[in-house]
């Protein structure tokens, strides 16, 4: 989560100096009154470097994937619980009297 | 966690030749790539309309971009899959075309709002 979200917003903010500079760069056009053909090279290196940097963010910030196979590592659940103490295998049954010549009267 | 297996559901038997061969799979953790994969799918859709806006596409080359980019995703999906699709997914498609058609949406907006800013006003 933290190296993406980093990632992300380091890369926003590229985006937001690369649209600066373009700005810039249109007026400096106006007053020279050429035409536009194409953003300068060091907007273009930022923008695929934001965008590299995006791309990181968007794949690192939703978290693994799960494996879907029922029978792969992560999916079994034979593990026991953490504290054994609570573990209690003891019954009401044997408060009880327990006489095996007892029958049923009838 | 012990009811976390009583999720499962089967697909429907792959077509060919193992016809009956029901495959068996959490529905919960493909749900989760799922969600995972259209939340990366429209981050970069938005993020790649912000870029082809400030570059100053228009026109076919914007779209043209815009498959170069989700071409990109796949293959950073599939990195991080561990290029082991069957492991995460049950087909090919949702690593290929999910979230495609969304994210032109996103792309479009994005695409014309960074070029308004930049370029016309």
């Amino acid at each position: 989560m933290g190296v993406g979200f980093i990632a992300g917003v380091l890369g926003g903010l590229l985006f937001a100096h690369a649209a600066y500079s373009t700005i810039q760069y249109r007026g400096m056009l106006k007053i020279m009154e050429e035409e536009f053909s194409g953003p300068p090279t060091n907007v273009v290196i930022e923008l695929l470097l934001g965008f590299v940097l995006c791309m990181v963010a968007g794949l690192a910030v939703p978290g693994k994937f799960h494996s879907i196979l029922p029978d792969s590592e992560e999916n079994r659940v034979v593990s026991l619980p953490s504290n054994l103490d609570f573990m209690i295998f003891n019954h009401r049954g044997r408060l009880s009297p327990f006489d095996p010549e007892l029958k049923l009267k009838t | 966690m012990a009811v976390q297996d009583s999720t499962r559901s089967s697909s429907e038997g792959k077509s060919g030749d193992d016809g009956e061969d029901l495959s068996i799979f959490h529905a919960e953790n493909l749900q989760n790539n799922m969600k995972s994969i259209y939340y990366s799918r429209t981050f970069l859709s938005i993020m790649g309309g912000v870029v082809a806006g400030i570059w100053g596409f228009t026109g076919l080359m914007g779209f043209v971009f815009y498959l170069l980019i989700m071409a990109i995703a796949s293959l950073g999906l599939l990195a991080k899959a561990k290029f082991s699709v069957g492991n995460y997914f049950d087909s090919w498609n949702r690593i290929i075309l999910d979230g495609f058609f969304g994210g032109l949406m996103s792309f479009v907006l994005f695409w014309t709002f960074a070029y308004d800013i930049v370029h016309i006003f």
